[in-house]
């Protein structure tokens, strides 16, 4: 099949059902209601379920119920509604429950506005809700990519029986790219190993996140950080560009790596000799590789639309105070020259 | 006061159609003559309004207001009215707002009896998010999120609440403003928790004009103190059958509202000390 042209929030349903993703649970709220109705339209065809829930908190819930069943399971929202799963979504990670959910990020805080932003990185790549625990996040930069790392998402959430978020933004959710459809279909298999089916079989497993012993919770959280730092040895990706001699590096996620890219190749024209590190996953963070980096004596400027909520983590990968950060609120998307500005000032 | 100095400079961007205008000018007069009346200074008035459509209700009318969180319309004007029992709380909220995401809220007010009132913008679709079915949209509804249509029938959103308990059950219709006046000052000077569920039509999304203007009617001669009565009149539509659909107050209770028994036990000047000393006596 040729490519065909899709928005980003139809290439994450479209990776989905490949992924062999079987229940999806959503809630309205742009800009993000694009998943939900493409799942509402093919789900049910293929004899996948889809509920479109009574409220975030419901919609988080099911996911959680359907993810103990051992399904595979899909939710998105946006911002405010990730704030409400953030309960949910600590109960999935404390019962280490496989579940994909996918933030299209919009301008906060509160209400805020539909654009894009970028500042829900801390609510998905610090954990978000209560206690200690980690998400995978994924932070695609294309519609091919919504698809992909959907399925990729997928992968991780069941290798490691681990939430796993795609942390994109509003524009990559209604752009339209040419997307190559998936090769191959996963067939959802449950694994009795740890599900819950109803059956004798899986009778002794047990998905709970309560656990009232002290010295018990505390080994569970230590299992749970254990698995977090095979995560972070096992799983990191990261895309460079011009990176060889570059003597500042921007560092950049999400659509504002785009935009980063071609910052870099004006630079070079100029004579700056820019380059670009692009995190694919912001948890586990590419720390060090960026200390690589740091070591040989380049400079960083992170490029997000947040206050620097990426800039600590490279603050802390590199060890250097002095990262500069470009950014911008609200919605609007960061311009090329404002990041050319930045690099002049510091070249 | 007139109506239009409780006009505001915002530029309004509801549809052409919209159910929300009817609200807006019957909400305005009510709120002005009320103010004549000096039953209701516009000063003590504040408008609460969640996330949808409606809610820049709260930038189309020129007295203080809240505009809120999706769903959280009724507990945040429920602290407004517990900490400053003068004002008087008008609540506005979708559909989706009051019996989806803050359902349970709903329940809550019309249990608590909280002197407040919540005007309800039912247009039984979700329409700032461009057209899901709400849990007021009738069975068969084609949206944006069912595609081959709802399987699921409707609530009733007045059996509800008054199964909850609510002491002022309203139905509205945003054809038909004097209605919609009588029915909005009756609600806001009722002592208690007023709810009116206002068939509200979103013209983009579900344009339900023709089939309301054909079914609906004004109850007459109605007893809103019988309360078997109103619930039989509750029943006779229940959102998903033909109708006829009637509009008017349905059932009205006095009743002792929350926060009474607060002021009973903190009139308003304290010697503060004397009572946290008291109440604290055994542990000092």
């Amino acid at each position: 099949m040729p490519a065909q042209l899709v928005e980003g929030n139809t290439a994450v349903i479209v990776g989905a059902m490949y992924a062999g993703c079987d229940c999806f649970f959503g809630y309205p709220i742009t800009p993000a209601s694009e998943i939900l109705h493409e799942a509402s339209r093919h789900f049910p065809k293929v004899g996948r379920k889809f509920v479109q829930a009574e409220s975030e908190e419901a919609a988080i819930n099911m996911a959680y119920g359907a993810a103990a069943a051992g399904h595979r399971v899909l939710a998105a929202s946006s911002g405010p509604g990730m704030s409400l799963k953030q309960e949910g979504i600590s109960y999935i990670a404390g019962a280490e429950l496989p579940c994909v959910i996918v933030d299209i990020a919009r301008a906060g805080p509160g209400l805020g506005n539909i654009g894009p932003e970028q500042s829900d990185y801390n609510q998905a790549v610090k954990g978000g809700g209560h206690g200690c625990y980690r998400n995978i996040v994924l932070a695609p930069n294309s519609v091919q990519e919504m698809c992909d790392f959907t399925i990729k998402a997928f992968d991780l959430a069941f290798k490691y029986r681990n939430p796993a978020v795609i942390l994109a933004d509003g524009v990559l959710g209604h752009m339209v790219e040419p997307l190559n459809f998936p090769q191959t279909a996963v067939e959802p298999v449950i694994d009795p190993t740890w599900a819950v089916c109803g059956n004798r079989e899986t009778r002794g497993n047990l998905v709970t996140s309560i656990d009232l012993d002290f010295k018990e919770l505390e080994a569970h959280n230590l299992n749970l950080q254990a698995k977090y730092d095979r995560i972070r040895e096992n799983e990191v990706d990261y895309e460079e560009y011009r990176i060889d001699d570059a003597e500042i590096v921007l560092v950049s996620y999400g659509i504002s790596s785009r935009i980063a890219k071609s910052a870099v190749d004006a630079a070079r024209r100029e004579g700056i000799r820019a380059g670009l590190f692009r995190p694919v996953t912001l948890f586990p963070f590419p720390a060090e590789e960026l200390k690589a980096l740091a070591e040989r004596g380049s400079g960083f400027i992170s490029v997000e639309m947040s206050d620097g909520q990426m800039r600590e983590d490279i603050r802390l990968a590199t060890g250097c105070r002095d990262v500069g950060l470009v950014s911008r609120y609200g919605g609007n998307l960061i311009g090329r020259d404002e990041i050319m500005e930045k690099m002049r000032e510091v070249a | 006061m007139r109506p239009k100095d409780l006009a505001t400079e915002a530029a309004n961007t509801w549809c052409p159609g919209c159910g929300n205008f009817a609200i807006l000018n019957a909400i305005k007069p009510v709120l002005a003559v009320l103010d004549e009346e000096g039953l209701v200074a516009i000063e003590t008035v504040v408008l609460v309004s969640g996330i949808g459509c409606h809610a820049k209700i709260a930038d189309y009318v020129n007295a203080n207001s809240f505009y809120t969180i999706h769903g959280r319309t009724i507990p945040v004007a429920t602290g407004i009215k517990l900490a400053n029992p003068d004002l008087n709380v008008i609540c506005f909220a979708g559909d989706g707002d009051a019996y989806a995401e803050g359902l349970d809220h709903l329940i809550f007010a019309a249990k608590r009896n909280v002197d407040i009132t919540a005007i309800i913008h039912d247009n039984r679709v979700y329409g700032l998010t461009t057209g899901q079915y709400t849990p007021t949209s009738p069975s068969g509804f084609k949206g944006r999120s069912t595609p081959s249509g709802l399987e699921v029938p409707p609530i009733n959103p007045l059996e509800m609440v008054s199964a909850s308990g609510g002491t002022f059950i309203a139905r509205g219709y945003s054809h038909g403003i004097d209605l919609l006046k009588e029915i909005f000052r009756s609600a806001i000077l009722h002592r208690g928790f007023s709810f009116v569920d206002v068939l509200q039509v979103c013209a983009t999304f579900f344009n339900l004009y023709d089939h309301y203007n054909q079914r609906v009617y004004a109850l007459e001669g109605h007893d809103p103190l019988d309360r078997v009565r109103a619930e039989e009149k509750m029943r006779e539509w229940d959102y998903d059958s033909d109708g006829p659909i009637p509009l008017g107050v349905f059932y009205k209770k006095d009743a002792p509202t929350f926060g009474d028994n607060f002021e009973e036990q903190n009139p308003r000047k304290i010697d503060i000390e004397d009572a946290i000393n008291k109440t604290l006596e055994r542990y000092i």
